[in-house]
């Protein structure tokens, strides 16, 4: 087969949106709720089996740049089970440690874009404003604020000196304060608790039956994150509990979330008090093995998933990448089915979906009407934001 | 690996075609070869007596003559079972293992626009991950599928 | 400093960010940038929803087959005069992902770019420079 061509297609005036979500509305209800995906689809695991390992990894910490540390991570534990390569204990400390920190970033990330989808934008910028806090040491260890290529095959390739403990332990403690005051929001502001309480709501049965992962699933009572299920890295030394709420709702998700930032301030100074001495890498081959393996990891949204093969060449025969959002996507259906339009924005976020946040357009189509209307993610916010507030929920 | 072990002696004396078609790699790492015509029976053996309850994901592979589907099943417990299925390249169908596990539709639907494997009984919907525009027969994960990058464009003419 | 605090007492900008297929570094990091530490609405610059508000168009990640077409659509829909600034290293030159199959390169393949915020991500200071830059650039023009 020669070189292939793919036709662009000429621009139609009357072309329709790429729609991310097709809605079917009776009245104001949703009957039917569809998801399409793809408008991200770059090609990655094709273009990871022309590079080499050490290309794939910087390329796959790209997958998400939310949880960059977490494809980076979940490939090399692969390839280094392919390769035989021990890690040594302090370079899994050092991943276990930025693991735990991008889960902080990316929990108060996600608690500030809850709060914009509701209308609550103080809550987005208090929540931006102390993420930086973890931004900072994030950058201070690692050189990068995001995408930070602190991992090679074999390790890590930047120490955590001692000196910097008092600065990390500090930081923990402000976020810590102020996450609290979260907790407090979660629990007593009431416009808030009215957006998210009762909607989305998706039964133990249904997360069993869909295999759904991360704060989405534990927050309908199912225990499962791979840290505690297939410990990896550093997490079979450190003690913490697996936050589950019986919610079932979006509300639930806002619960988990927060709490697990609680149990990662806990295992941060864990690490730091324990951190082994020795080694951050092992030397790795260019050329891996013939093999195969899979590597599973709790991403901050959910588990993430990377099966490698390798044949003994510098270059992978086949990665394949389960990021936690695809694992979701069927439940999104079943969280909207017998909901409001106005719900749209608040269900899906708290999937804490991994696809572009500005790409998502809604086509909406009414049933007692015969009519279809397209609604950019913006307006879908706005709508509902003002559906809230004229029945007396407002911030 | 006591419980590895049991998984392993339960499945070959329910099933005698897996003797020596099972290994394990490490601890919660297991892997099997399994045929196309004795998956059905060896899934629902998996889920319902042995405890796999989560299919994590489904991976597509060209291996040249055939290609293989690889699911990739978990227990509570955190051991992994991957099942790999072999189907020829000339006429590779496998059926839908979404009545069991309905979240395994984008998985299915990945491997059919991927690596062209048919997937029997796969509810109508949207394709996953490429466009309604893409062509035909055009099945970028397979290992003979090439593109050409050209700076402008990234498109190229078929040669 | 006080250039710029003129200059937007002059003209404030007003944004519309699109993503193109970024793997969303930039987008948190043009986020952040409106957030209190960073501030961009100091400058005046405020994030806008629609093109048909817009002066400046943000864009971030390389374009994918499936966003070509919304870009271009969104860029005709940019009142006069408009600019488009590409924010990050993929939105430059297609980054990492330059030669993926599903990729079209940097968004200058697609509209005509003003300014380039190379980085991965570009950090929001690179950002507010990148944007301010440009204004400036426009003023010293007139």
């Amino acid at each position: 087969m020669g070189n292939v061509f793919i036709p662009i297609g000429p621009q139609h005036p009357a072309l329709k949106e790429p729609a991310s979500f097709r809605i079917l509305l009776e009245g104001e209800k949703i009957i039917e709720a569809n998801v399409r995906l793809g408008y991200n689809h770059r090609g990655v695991e094709k273009a990871c089996e022309e590079r080499s390992f050490l290309q794939d990894m910087y390329l796959l910490e790209r997958v998400c740049g939310i949880c960059s540390h977490s494809h980076s991570t979940c490939f090399l534990q692969a390839v280094e089970e392919i390769a035989g390569l021990e890690v040594p204990p302090r370079a899994q400390y050092i991943r276990t440690l930025v693991a735990e920190l991008e889960r902080i970033h990316s929990h108060l990330l996600w608690l500030g874009v809850a709060g914009h989808e509701v209308g609550f934008d103080s809550l987005f910028m208090y929540t931006w404003r102390d993420r930086e806090v973890v931004m900072d040491i994030l950058a201070l260890l690692t050189g990068n604020r995001v995408n930070y290529g602190i991992n090679t095959i074999g390790g890590v390739r930047r120490d955590v000196t001692p000196d910097k403990y008092p600065v990390i332990l500090k930081a923990i403690d402000t976020l810590e304060e102020r996450t609290k005051y979260y907790i407090q929001i979660a629990t007593e502001e009431m416009s808030f608790i009215k957006r998210l309480a009762g909607v989305g709501r998706l039964s133990k049965e249904d997360v069993e039956s869909m295999c759904v992962v991360g704060p989405t699933g534990r927050a309908s009572g199912v225990a499962r994150d791979a840290r505690r299920d297939d410990p990896y890295a550093a997490y079979g030394d450190l003690s913490f509990k697996v936050i589950t709420d019986d919610h079932c709702d979006v509300y639930g998700r806002a619960v988990v979330r927060v709490l697990e930032l609680m149990e990662t301030y806990s295992m941060v100074r864990q690490l730091l008090k324990n951190m082994p001495e020795g080694p951050i890498t092992v030397k790795a081959p260019r050329k891996i093995p013939a093999g195969e393996a899979v590597s599973r990891y709790e991403a901050p949204r959910g588990e993430d998933l990377h099966y490698v093969r390798a044949n003994g060449t510098e270059k992978p025969e086949r990665v394949k990448v389960r990021a936690p959002t695809l694992a979701n996507v069927q439940a999104v259906k079943k969280m909207l089915e017998n909901y409001y339009l106005a719900d749209i924005p608040i269900v899906v976020a708290a999937i804490d979906p991994c696809f572009s946040c500005t790409d998502r357009t809604v086509a909406v189509s009414r049933l007692d009407r015969g009519s279809t209307e397209l609604m950019d993610w913006e307006a879908l916010r706005r709508y509902s934001i003002d559906w809230y507030a004229r029945r007396g929920v407002r911030f | 690996m006591a419980k590895e072990d049991e998984i392993l002696q339960s499945l070959t004396k329910q099933f005698s075609a897996l003797e020596g078609k099972i290994r394990i790699q490490r601890s919660r790492r297991m892997w099997a070869r399994v045929e196309p015509a004795d998956f059905a029976s060896v899934l629902d053996y998996m889920r319902n007596k042995l405890g796999f309850v989560i299919l994590c994901t489904i991976t597509g592979l060209d291996e040249g003559e055939n290609l293989g589907v690889l699911y990739h099943l978990a227990r509570e417990d955190g051991i992994m079972l991957n099942v790999e299925v072999y189907v020829p390249k000339a006429n590779p169908v496998v059926q839908t293992v979404t009545p069991i596990f309905p979240g395994a539709d984008m998985y299915e639907r990945e491997i059919v626009d991927l690596l062209g494997i048919k997937v029997e009984g796969l509810a109508p919907g949207f394709r996953y991950p490429l466009t309604d525009d893409w062509p035909a027969g055009q099945y970028p994960l397979r290992k003979d599928w090439k593109l050409d990058p050209s700076p402008k464009t990234g498109q190229t003419e078929e040669s | 400093m006080d250039k710029v605090i003129n200059w937007s007492r002059i003209k404030s900008p007003w944004v519309l960010h699109y993503n193109t297929g970024a793997c969303n570094a930039c987008d948190i990091e043009i986020l952040a940038a409106l957030t209190p530490r960073f501030d961009l609405e100091r400058f005046g610059v405020l994030l806008k929803s629609t093109p048909r508000h817009a002066d400046v168009l943000i864009c971030s990640g390389p374009v994918t087959r499936q966003s070509r077409d919304r870009l271009v659509r969104i860029y005709e829909q940019l009142p006069e005069p408009k600019f488009v600034v590409a924010v990050g290293s993929c939105s430059c030159s297609g980054g990492v992902f330059k030669g993926c199959y599903n990729m079209m390169g940097g968004v200058n393949e697609v509209i005509p770019v003003s300014a380039f915020v190379p980085g991965c991500p570009a950090r929001p200071e690179a950002i507010i420079d990148g944007v301010v830059k440009l204004l400036m650039s426009l003023q010293a023009t007139k």
